[in-house]
């Protein structure tokens, strides 16, 4: 029965381990969390539909065949130092306004993959629903970002791409 | 049960290790571990956020304890219990119809379905036998 107890007793212990480890090795992204952050930048499903996040290697089986027209959501400098081949440049800080007319003509519901940096980068979250926003409904999020691209030795794009 | 002590040490290994490098892969990326929990629309925003803070930390220390011969019954029944919850997890997830990421192994996760809950029961069988093969030596 003791011996239960004490089991018990360590396995509560494992769990507040865990609370302080992770609170302590994220800390910063508690901080954000406490401060209002992410109360609604994850994607509810509910009110983006259309939206999904892929891995890596689903965006690139995408880009391979094809199938997709791919956003870089990152600033034009990084873009132009190098992107997914085919990708176009739409930064999230300039989507507030107007969407660009090659953004406009294409069909609702036209596969769109997009990325940013990378970790925890909210631009191609932000973009995502942007373009939900404007009616497209299959939208993927890569999540790994270019820093996963560049990673996994895919191929990559200098310059300006398309606009 | 199993009680042959090689293979109870083969179990430690194996699952203390699966649980490591599952915590690992969720911990390099809390916001998409959070989304994916967010996909299963059983807790909120809020939740989500804190399960995808602390869950991985708890698969990683419980898995490093199993693996290490520390704390074997308490790591083994975290890990036991944690099973049971993925699956019965899942089970809801397949009769609410829901299309989901399991989440569960980073880039190598798949579709919420019943071959994720073979392998939850496989594991979930080499948790018990440790959980109560040091019951009974103790």
């Amino acid at each position: 029965m003791s011996e239960t107890r004490k089991t018990i007793r360590q396995a509560l212990a494992i769990g507040a381990l865990s609370v302080l480890v992770g609170a302590s090795v994220h800390f910063s992204l508690v901080r954000r969390f406490v401060q209002g952050d992410f109360r609604d930048t994850f994607l509810s499903q509910e009110e983006y539909p259309g939206i999904r996040l892929i891995t890596t290697r689903e965006a690139e089986d995408l880009w391979a065949a094809g199938e997709a027209v791919v956003f870089d959501a990152r600033p034009e400098r990084p873009f132009r130092e190098g992107h997914v081949p085919g990708a176009r440049s739409l930064p999230a800080v300039e989507s507030g306004g107007k969407l660009p007319a090659g953004v406009w003509e294409l069909a609702r519901g036209k596969t769109l993959v997009v990325y940013c940096e990378g970790g925890d980068c909210q631009s191609s979250l932000a973009l995502a629903k942007r373009l939900h926003d404007e009616g497209f409904r299959d939208i993927r999020v890569m999540t790994g970002g270019w820093e996963e691209w560049k990673k996994a030795g895919l191929p990559e794009e200098k310059g300006d791409g398309q606009e | 049960m199993v009680r042959n002590k090689t293979l109870l040490v083969l179990f430690r290994l194996v699952l203390g290790g699966l649980f490591v490098y599952a915590g690992i892969v969720k911990v390099l990326d809390p916001l998409d571990f959070a989304q994916n929990i967010r996909n299963y629309r059983l807790v909120g925003q809020s939740l989500s956020f804190l399960a995808a803070i602390i869950l991985p930390w708890l698969e990683i220390l419980a898995g490093l304890a199993l693996a290490a011969g520390v704390w074997t019954r308490a790591s083994a029944l975290v890990i036991s219990a944690l099973l049971g919850f993925f699956i019965v997890l899942t089970l809801v997830t397949i009769v609410r119809g829901l299309d989901v990421d399991c989440g569960c192994f980073g880039a190598l996760s798949r579709k919420s379905g019943f071959g994720v809950i073979l392998e939850d029961l496989g594991m979930l069988y080499m948790g018990l036998c440790l959980l109560f093969a040091h019951e009974r030596r103790d």
